[in-house]
């Protein structure tokens, strides 16, 4: 493998791996499969857009932005739908969410249409050496700020009470409700913040690549792949997920060819499952 | 003749759970057609012991011998099949299902080599019903009945099974005495009529006296006494094991 | 449903006729309408089974649809009948979901959902790939039948219908049976079933295998019905929503419910279709939604709860 495509493979990764903690969060704490994930993403993706179509707001700066109307959309979504349905069990929850990405998708292709975007910032075509690789500004600012993003989100969840709170829930959740923790106030925090992840990942997505609501399954295929690969609600596990995902893409779209990418991946993720089913770090994080 | 006697035979089985020993090197003798109380304090290894010989937990080391055969590491269906079977401390019944489909459950499949045929099988369910008094309550929900009645259910549903060994963990808790009086009597009685062999789980020490031919004490994972019920009463270490040092003492000097 | 037994066969059977003569009565874009519709119920049945009754949701169920479909389009190829390629389309949905079963069964809720539609996506890409054997992604032809449109589509109606039920039929022979005492307990609690005798793994790979069986066939019809497949189309992840949404709205773990509910969903998205053409995904989205929170036990469970309700009103009546 070249300098190069290492190179390629982690900045691509360190998206992948912001995309795919909010979702693992959301899965393997509040319990809940969110199959409306990828349409989220994307709909950061349109926040920023249009932020940089009025105001010619960087993307950067308009994550911001999308990070809050996703955290607050995540908190109303589980507060009057996703909370009353909880007890029913998986098969409500992955049919509502599903549902809520019909919604969403439809909301996006009448508002957007279904053609491909891009935001065209003006540092776009910047380039920077590195050996003898060439790395792309924009690539790099977005691997930074995602590297920060993941690291914030570990701080919010080591260091805080509410952070504490949540972790506690996640461990033990009778525990937690004996000692005073609101239990369903956590949950929600908790997908709400995997909601603000995904309108992250959506917003540095956009500074970089072009996209459309065509990307929404594919999106939700490949958290599926870092959530499980890392072990679900394991922040660092999907992070190393995600890095791994892109590597696997990167280097399987070179031995074996880029139609191989997405079965590659299936590949991994059931082969983890069946042998790691707690993931790849191993750790047991929730019962 | 003796040996014959001895229908499953427990040698130094021992369960571990990372560094805690919840099993440790034990070994006693089952003798067909007894009661055999298996005591302990809370966290003696009782249950532990319970799960490794139906084959629930896969054990750390050690055998379990039933009927001549090493079942120690058979899976728990098989185990059932061959005729060991147990209840659950905290009750397992099939939510959705009625108490009759929950006995039929047992019916139909616990023990081979028997008929469990459909028709055979609901008739056996409907008789074993009615031998535990939940005849008024055969087509509820399990999920609408009391406690004491799913306990009565799980019982019903492994006399469904016809095992030859029945393992009972802790039956009568979260009952009141009136109910654990009205209980023993069954299991007694229920013992003579299907020529079973039962070992009986308690931590309460009462519980068991009246009820056990013999009785084995665990503590911290090891076997401590074996004995009659009298024998075991009187020992110093069973007392020291359930009250505490001081305690034991006091008594020794006194006696 | 009704508490009848023979009033309840009298019932069925007389539906039955009355879906065999329906063709002469109505339009020829009805008849395909409801032969999806049986088609809908078949899948649907087979998603019932394994999580309506056994606890199972399998997500990734449309491999077994696109594994029947493209079996019979590659054999159809190669010059065979379709009555000679359908037994190969079965037995290697069967195997496959057997294969796959073995390993992929011992999970539980959530992890054995995402395994299978994993699955599903990997299968998905061979078929994409396989250039040479299945056409790739571009799809491929199946022989057309000679006869008139009309005569043919009558036909697929007809073939759909049988299916859907003799699936039925077996399912519901299945879960009176022992078997059935057997996954159903799976269902209520693994633990506790194998404790009591009951070899879960070998329920719960047979049960996939049926499941598998019958939504294969459901593809071969379809492949040939339609003469033209594509692997996304056939492979889709959506079959397995919309039959689950189905199995959810006629009501999981009873025998009829996914009859009802592809009636009610696809009737129901006929009309959304027609009516709001550019929101039908919102609107259908929406419906799921209020189905599942003022309906949860789906139709069949809503109409035992309301005959239950006036069985106890009726008895204290009769007490007072
Ligand atoms: N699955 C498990 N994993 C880890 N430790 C366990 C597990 N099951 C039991 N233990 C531990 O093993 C020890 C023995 O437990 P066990 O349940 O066998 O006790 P017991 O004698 O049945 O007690 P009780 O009277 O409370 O039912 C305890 O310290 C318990 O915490
Ligand atoms: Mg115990």
């Amino acid at each position: 493998m070249s300098l190069q495509m290492l190179i390629n493979a982690i900045l691509l990764g360190g998206l992948y791996a912001l995309m795919g903690i909010g979702f693992s969060l959301q899965w393997g704490i509040s319990g809940i499969i969110n199959l409306s994930y990828g349409a989220m993403v994307i709909l950061g993706s349109y926040i920023s857009l249009e932020f940089f179509n009025l105001f010619h707001l960087d993307p950067f700066i308009s994550m911001i932005m999308s990070g809050a109307i996703l955290f607050v959309i995540g908190a109303a979504i589980y507060r009057t739908l996703l909370q009353p349905l909880i007890k029913g069990g998986i098969v409500f929850t992955l049919i509502l969410t599903f549902a809520l990405r019909l919604v969403i998708e439809n909301i996006i292709l009448k508002v957007w249409s279904a053609d491909y975007r891009t935001i065209r910032v003006t540092y776009a075509g910047s380039n920077f050496q590195f050996g003898d690789a060439y790395i792309p500004l924009i690539k790099f600012l977005a691997f930074i700020v995602a590297g920060i993003l993941i690291y914030l989100t570990y701080l919010f969840m080591m260091k805080t009470k509410t952070g504490k709170g949540i972790q506690a829930v996640a461990l033990d959740k009778e525990g937690a409700q004996a000692v005073g923790i609101d239990v369903e106030k956590m949950y929600l925090i908790n997908f709400a913040l995997g909601t603000a992840l995904a309108g992250l990942t959506g917003s540095l997505w956009a500074s970089i690549y072009s996209f459309s609501p065509h990307l929404l399954g594919s999106i939700v295929g490949k958290v599926f792949i870092i959530a499980i690969l890392g072990g679900l609600g394991n922040i660092w596990g999907a992070a190393a997920g995600g890095l791994l995902l892109g590597i696997a893409e990167t280097t399987g779209a070179v031995f074996f060819g880029s139609e191989w990418q997405e079965a590659l991946g299936m590949v991994i993720m059931v082969s983890v499952l069946v042998w790691r089913p707690y993931g790849l770090m191993g750790k047991k994080f929730f019962g | 003749m003796e040996e014959n006697n001895i229908i499953l035979t427990i040698k130094s089985l021992s369960k571990y759970f990372g560094a805690l020993k919840a099993v440790d090197e034990v070994s006693f003798e089952v003798k067909r057609g007894e009661i055999l109380g298996l005591i302990g304090p809370n966290g003696a290894g009782k249950t532990t012991i319970t799960n490794v010989v139906t084959g629930t937990y896969p054990k750390t080391s050690g055998s379990v011998i039933f009927e001549d055969t090493d079942i120690s590491n058979l899976k728990p269906y098989q185990i059932a099949r061959k005729g060991l079977t147990r209840t659950f401390q905290v009750v397992k019944p099939l939510i959705g299902m009625t108490v009759e489909e929950n006995v039929l459950v047992g019916s139909l499949y616990g023990r081979d080599k028997r008929n469990t045929d459909m028709k055979n099988a609901s008739k056996r369910a409907r008789e074993i019903i009615k031998l535990v008094g939940l005849e008024s309550k055969k087509d509820s929900l399990v999920s609408d009945i009391t406690l004491p009645d799913l306990k009565k259910m799980e019982f019903a549903r492994v006399l469904a099974m016809e095992p030859e060994v029945l393992f009972l963990d802790e039956v009568m808790a979260g009952l009141n005495p009136a109910e654990v009086e009205e209980a023993s009597i069954l299991v007694k009685r229920v013992r003579r009529e299907k020529e079973l062999t039962i070992v009986y789980i308690e931590h309460i020490m009462k519980a068991v006296m009246g009820i056990s031919d013999r009785i084995v004490v665990l503590h911290h994972g090891r076997k401590i006494v074996e004995g009659t019920p009298q024998e075991v009463v009187n020992n110093s270490a069973v007392i020291e094991a359930y009250l505490g040092k001081r305690y034991a003492k006091e008594v020794n000097n006194e006696g | 449903m009704f508490n009848n037994k023979k009033v309840n066969i009298f019932l069925i059977i007389v539906g039955i006729i009355i879906f065999i003569f329906l063709p002469r009565f109505v339009s020829g874009y009805w008849v395909r309408v409801i032969t999806t519709i049986f088609m809908y119920a078949v899948i649907s049945q087979g998603i019932n089974l394994m999580s309506g009754y056994m606890g199972y949701l399998p997500f990734g169920n449309a491999m077994f649809f696109g594994v029947g479909a493209y079996i019979t389009a590659i054999g159809m190829g190669k010059g065979l009948s379709f009555l000679a390629v359908l037994p190969l389309a079965a037995l290697t949905a069967i195997l496959v979901s057997i294969l796959f079963g073995l390993p992929v069964l011992r999970l539980r809720g959530h992890y054995f959902a995402i395994a299978t539609i994993g699955m599903s996506g990997a299968l998905l890409s061979v078929v994409q790939n396989a250039t040479e054997i299945t056409g790739g992604a571009m799809g491929t032809t199946l022989p057309i039948i000679d006869k008139s449109p009309e005569v043919t589509y009558n036909y697929f109606y007809l073939a759909m219908l049988a299916l859907m039920v003799i699936t039925t039929l077996t399912i519901y022979l299945i879960i009176k049976s022992k078997f059935g005492f057997g996954i159903r307990s799976i269902k209520a609690n693994e633990e506790a079933a194998n404790s009591m005798g009951i070899n879960t793994t070998y329920h719960k790979v047979i049960a996939w295998a049926i499941s598998a069986l019958f939504t294969s066939i459901a593809g071969a019809l379809y492949a040939y019905w339609m003469s033209f497949i594509g692997p996304e189309e056939v492979f889709d992840v959506m079959i397995a929503v919309n039959t689950i949404v189905i199995m959810l709205i006629g009501g999981a773990g009873s025998i009829l419910g996914p009859i009802i509910g592809a009636f009610v969903i696809s009737l129901l998205s006929e009309v959304v279709w027609s009516t709001f053409l550019e929101y039908h995904l919102a609107v259908l989205g929406i419906t799921i939604i209020i189905i599942v929170f003022f309906v949860p036990k789906g139709i069949t469970g809503a109409i035992a709860d309301f005959v239950k309700k006036r069985e106890l009103r009726l008895r204290k009546k009769v007490s007072v």
